[in-house]
């Protein structure tokens, strides 16, 4: 088998005398291949992509014609739209506290999932589980959890004697319920974080243990120094979610009570499929790609000062 | 080999080319061949739906050939609709209400109307084609509509010792019933205002104290918006909320579910609730909305269900009889889910004096010379969202005892910019 190869290889190219170019078509062949993923990318993607910049220059109601006018729907938003700096506020507001919660939550599950306890596959299915039910199901059944007066969560509140909000009526306590709700699917990220950890090594550990060092120090001068790429992975991921997040406003409370919902997302989703401002609503849109863009970059330009790669150390050893 | 290869990967790629056109202009050929399409969208849903498709079969029976295509559009029905147009590929004949978006897009139907004297237009209440209207020119048949009551809990009005309430009552008698059917113990209500009202809705409650939102001609907002008059109704509504007799709705609150559960003494609303409503067995009444005063006339808005036709349908005249099929009797009479259109109709199912649908037509009656803001003015979706606001800080905030006055006075003025 070896020498066959070998003879294949070495033996010398056949003169190309057809008239079809076989070696430029052959370097097509792959693509073609994967056409069916390219032109679906072109199509639903990059296509899109494309006529959304275009058209954040125009006025398009759909229903009529196109009217350029420049800049100014990025204009009218900066300067006119108090709508657009409040829904922004709100989504800022929300991602900050979600975020942080959203990790530390998958975080520690996964530490609980890492330890030696019997019935584990067990408890890692049903921690992923909630994940599996996604959009508006979900959605729907948080709206049966803090329906105010007949909901499990403030059921549950009153059996520790707490009369429960208004979940979902109150401004003060919508955003928090939008918070809780989005905490819900924390399954993949634990996963990620699991395979984490099961990737530091465990002489590391053994080590540490027989220089004396508590789980509290095995913990933080370890585990968490080494699963810094990871956190780094799900800090984005999350991040983008949160800028993201449409569907539970949009089913739970539609942006009200009083705009204390009101995310960006849907602000961007309103202006093009209630008031059809198609153009305005890209404006909007690209924006919102920028703001996201820039934090990616900035967490990534900080990583460098957070973010611990066992190999960097190698090296510079 | 690598012919081989590039063989087989070209035949692969001509195969699927060929099956998939070959499949598409198959579908397309027996359709043209044996049956002419004609599409149709609603946004009816559930029950409704199940009676859109009735009429549509009939209209499949009574006209060989033909094969109506239903599109229940449901709760998505604008953003599908609107793609469809912003695609060139509208339905031929679709339910309509917001004219003044889709009217450019629409079949002016005047000259069908003329030559089709079987459609018999003056039987058709003709308050109705004031909202498929838009300047001058008629885009929409009415197919059913509903007005809004006042519908009342009997048992209820009995258990509190309370007479009825009936035509020609006020909001003074609704408050002063709404204080004496509240009981705090039982969370029992004696009406219900809505956190953030559909602005559209709720006009109806402007023009009965005698103002609009926009000045008739579509060009003044400042001195209507925010007039003494519209002013004064928001401040009684935020008061009956802030005496408790009136329950906000809202959130996980339903109108229609707390009077079905006999919490809720009187509630404002169109036909939607009716058919539930008798399904709970609630012993209900339904009256007029009550007016604010002697010469102030109680008015009402119309919800209308219409039907238009596309500019760019290839089936004019088939969606011209398709038209003219819903709003002819068979038609009227199969929808249960809104009302009669038909004078005629009426007249013979005596509605007029039926103790529950003669309160609907009452309230048309009141309705011949208002017109919605929306048709007044063809930027209104934008303005509306400041109206919508202002009535959210007043409802959802009156715990704040909101400023009614400047909250109406700073949305007038926003709104006017966008004039």
């Amino acid at each position: 088998m070896k020498s066959d190869a070998a003879a294949l290889t070495n033996k010398p190219k056949p003169v190309n005398k057809s008239f079809f170019k076989k070696e430029k078509l052959g370097k097509l062949t792959p693509y073609l291949f994967i056409l069916p993923w390219i032109i679906g990318f072109l199509a639903f993607t990059l296509g899109p992509l494309v006529f959304s910049l275009i058209i954040s220059f125009f006025d398009w109601p759909i229903i009529g014609d196109f009217k350029f006018v420049g800049l100014q729907n990025y204009k009218t938003m900066f300067t006119e739209d108090p709508l657009f700096w409040h829904s922004f506020g709100v989504t800022v507001k929300f991602a900050s506290i979600l975020v942080p919660l959203n990790i530390t939550i998958a975080l520690s599950l996964a530490l609980l999932l890492n330890q030696k306890v019997k019935g584990q596959s067990f408890f890692k299915t049903v921690f992923y589980l909630p994940g599996v039910i996604s959009g508006v199901a979900l959605a729907m059944i948080w709206s049966w959890v803090f329906n105010s007066e007949y909901g499990i969560l403030n059921y549950f509140l009153s059996l520790i004697g707490i009369r429960g909000p208004d979940w979902l009526g109150d401004p003060k306590w919508s955003l928090g319920a939008m918070i809780i709700a989005s905490l819900w699917g924390q399954g993949s990220m634990m996963l990620i974080f699991l395979a984490g950890l099961k990737n530091i090594p465990t002489e590391m550990y053994e080590a540490a243990e027989i220089d004396g060092a508590n789980s509290i120090k095995k913990f933080f001068r370890i585990t968490l120094p080494l699963l810094t790429p990871t956190i780094l992975f799900n800090l984005i991921m999350s991040i983008i979610g949160a800028f993201q997040q449409l569907t539970l406003a949009l089913v739970l409370t539609g942006g009200g009570p009083m705009k204390s919902t009101y995310f960006y997302a849907m602000y961007v989703y309103n202006n093009a499929f209630k008031y059809f401002h198609m153009g305005y609503a890209s404006a909007n849109a690209w924006f919102m790609f920028i703001i996201i863009l820039f934090l990616t970059a900035l967490v990534f330009k900080s990583s460098s000062m957070w973010v611990y790669y066992e190999s960097e150390v190698k090296k510079s050893k | 080999m690598r012919i081989m290869k590039m063989i087989v990967s070209l035949l692969i790629v001509a195969l699927l080319l060929i099956t998939t056109s070959c499949s598409s202009s198959d579908v397309g050929d027996t359709a043209d061949k044996e049956k002419v399409t004609l599409r149709f969208a609603t946004w009816d849903s559930g029950d409704a739906l199940k009676i859109q498709q009735e009429i549509a079969k009939k209209f499949e029976e009574q006209n060989p050939g033909v094969k109506v295509q239903v599109e229940a559009y449901a709760d998505g029905f604008d953003q599908k609709l609107v793609a469809s147009f912003g695609a060139k590929n509208p339905p031929d004949v679709m339910y309509m209400w917001d004219f003044p978006t889709y009217h450019v897009s629409l079949e002016p139907l005047d000259d069908y109307i003329a030559k089709s004297s079987e459609l018999n237009i003056d039987d058709i209440y003709s308050g109705l084609f004031n909202y498929s209207s838009i300047n001058g020119k008629i885009y929409g048949i009415p197919a059913g509509f509903t007005s809004h009551v006042i519908y009342y809990n009997k048992d209820l009005f009995d258990a509190a010792g309370l007479e009825y309430p009936k035509a020609g009552w006020t909001w003074d008698d609704l408050r002063k019933m709404a204080k004496n059917l509240t009981d705090k113990n039982k969370k029992q209500y004696g009406f219900a205002v809505p956190g953030s009202p559909d602005p559209y809705d709720f006009e109806q409650f402007v023009w009965s104290n005698g103002s609009s939102y926009i000045s008739p001609d579509g060009k003044t907002i400042e001195g209507y918006m925010n007039s003494k008059e519209t002013k004064e109704v928001v401040k009684m509504f935020v008061d009956m909320l802030r005496e408790r007799t009136a329950l906000k709705l809202g959130g996980d609150i339903s109108g229609s579910k707390t009077f079905k559960s006999n919490k809720l003494a009187m509630y404002e609303s169109g036909i939607w609730p009716l058919n539930g409503i008798k399904e709970a067995k609630i012993n209900f009444g339904v009256a007029p909305l009550p007016s604010f005063g002697r010469n102030k006339p109680a008015c009402s808005v119309l919800s209308v269900s219409a039907v238009a036709m596309a500019k760019d349908s290839k089936n004019k005249d088939l969606a011209w009889e398709f038209i003219k099929f819903y709003a002819a009797e068979e038609a009227i009479k199969m929808r249960t889910a809104d009302l009669p259109i038909r004078k005629s109709i009426v007249k013979e199912m005596n509605y007029e004096n039926d103790p529950i649908f003669a309160s609907f037509y009452k309230m048309l009656e009141t309705t011949d010379k208002r017109t919605p803001a929306f048709l007044l003015h063809p930027n209104w979706k934008d303005i509306q969202k400041y109206l919508e606001d202002a009535f959210e800080k007043c409802f959802e905030g009156y715990k704040q005892n909101p400023d009614v006055d400047k909250i109406f006075d700073e949305a007038a003025k926003q709104a006017s910019k966008e004039l």
